[in-house]
């Protein structure tokens, strides 16, 4: 390994996140919008990851245990908090999917002792499942709460003869010892840049989806490249005044609804969400 | 026990532990015949095909390019192996070669309308995410290298082979080892590039 290339390595994924106009000169910096006025709850986004990124399905007691491997979940929350009371409770269910935030600055990171989990180049927190020796130091540490363990091994439990051919042959099948999070669909993402840089060029917008953006009924998931300034997501967040770098963000408009999720923690989410609406008169 | 035995004791077993947990899968060298051409302990088996496929007739002699018949290595992930059809297009008009045991063996499998099974030679572990794609066009489209040098960077030199057995490690140091260097971007440019060496460029 030549110098260069070792010092290039080490500023590509051991800098201090994030810093000025980061993604400025990269072709991709993968980022999400989650509508939560037109989520309806239905599940739709945890069953297509389910299918997609080989997830186990761990049964009723261990789910019960919070050994559940669903990468995205739909919290749910009753009623509008203290100050706005509702006489309706029945109708105050709010759902919020929560999924890997994609964090800039992201805690489980630093504290993984075997650099199983990094920050690639285009701006993703990677889950290098070979390398996992399984401390949970990571789980732990992530405040969004994530991040998900294999206690068991699942792969005959969960797809016994046949149902192994449903399997993704895209995604590895996880096996027991080792963490794992959601990837936005790396094989997507990967597929997709491959065929893009044969072509000379980078993915359009809307070219290639995760999973769940895919699977939203409501399109209340949307997913691109923040890299890209025209993009739908760019300009969303631009239009929210949600800045990637910042963990203040200067609003200065009235009405608009975009905010990350626990952004006093310094996390920088690669995720904003857009705040539900609700008419209390009607 | 003497103090000097323990001691011994205590030797034996850290250099059996050491040897034994950390010993190095892929190293250069390794015993003579087990070597790959680049001269790692990680050779491949011999692996026994239904016909004695002969690459160095084909490859070495005819001189077809390899993506004649694995066609999908410009345009996937994987290489491909030929449908029999596709050895059929040609051999049905060679009634020259009709009559030697290996294409009897061919035209059995043709008449039968069964496939011919060949088996994996090139077998990455299921982990690994490798695109024959992007190699293919950065090397030979792009860089216009020979295709024989640019598929026997991972495959050794086939086409004097008959049917092929894995010459390279393709192990991960082994791939590293190539995208740590600093490639030539263009013919006649001074600009390089080294390959990719995120994680999950690889591992999926």
């Amino acid at each position: 390994m030549s110098l260069s290339n070792l010092i290039q390595n080490w500023q590509m994924f051991r800098t201090r996140r994030p810093y000025e106009d980061q993604y400025k000169d990269a072709p991709y910096k993968w980022a999400m919008v989650i509508d939560l006025d037109t989520c309806i709850g239905c599940n739709a986004c945890t069953v297509a990851c389910y299918a997609e990124n080989n997830l186990a399905v761990v049964g009723k007691e261990r789910f019960g245990k919070g050994q559940a491997m669903h990468w995205i979940r739909i919290e749910r929350y009753w009623g509008e908090g203290e100050e706005m009371k509702t006489d309706f409770p029945e109708r105050g269910a709010q759902y919020l999917p929560m999924l890997c935030q994609q964090c800039e600055a992201a805690p489980c990171e630093p504290v993984c002792p075997v650099g199983a989990t990094h920050h690639s180049a285009d701006g993703l927190n990677t889950q290098v499942y070979n390398r996992c020796v399984g401390s949970r130091y990571c789980s732990a540490n992530c405040p969004y709460k994530v991040r998900y363990f294999n206690w068991w091994n699942y792969p005959e439990r969960a797809w016994p003869n046949p149902l192994e051919l449903q399997l993704n042959p895209d995604v590895t099948v996880r096996s027991k010892g080792v963490m794992e999070k959601c990837t936005f669909c790396m094989q997507r993402l990967r597929a997709g840049m491959d065929k893009a840089k044969t072509d000379g060029r980078i993915l359009a917008d809307g070219e290639v989806l995760t999973a769940c953006a895919q699977a939203c009924p409501t399109s209340a998931i949307t997913f691109g490249n923040l890299a890209d300034k025209k993009s739908k997501v760019a300009r969303m967040w631009k239009k929210q005044q949600v800045d990637l770098a910042k963990n203040v963000q200067d609003k200065t408009e009235e009405g608009i609804r975009g905010y990350r999720v626990l952004e006093e923690l310094n996390t920088y989410p690669s995720i904003v969400y857009l705040e539900r609406l609700r008419n209390f008169a009607a | 026990m003497s103090y000097a035995k323990t001691l011994l004791l205590w030797f034996l077993m850290l250099w059996m532990g050491a040897t034994t947990v950390w010993a190095e899968p892929f190293v250069q060298g390794g015993p003579i015949g087990s070597q790959t051409s680049d001269g790692y302990n990680a050779l491949g088996p011999v692996v026994e095909q239904p016909i004695e496929f002969p690459h160095n007739r084909h490859a070495g002699d005819m001189k077809i390019n390899c993506m004649y018949c694995h066609t999908y290595a410009r345009r996937s992930n994987v290489s491909g192996i030929p449908r029999l059809d596709k050895c059929m297009g040609c051999h049905n008009l060679l009634p020259q070669v009709r009559d030697k045991p290996r294409i009897k063996k061919l035209f059995e499998y043709w008449d039968n309308k069964q496939p011919v099974p060949w088996k994996k030679v090139h077998d990455l572990p299921d982990f690994v995410r490798f695109n024959h794609e992007r190699h293919i066009q950065r090397f030979y489209f792009q860089e216009k290298r020979p295709v024989r040098e640019v598929c026997g960077y991972c495959h050794g030199d086939i086409a004097s082979m008959t049917t092929a057995r894995r010459v390279k490690a393709l192990s991960m140091g082994w791939c590293v080892s190539c995208h740590e260097k600093d490639h030539l971007e263009k013919v006649g440019s001074s600009v390089t590039s080294h390959g990719p060496n995120d994680c999950w460029l690889c591992h999926k």
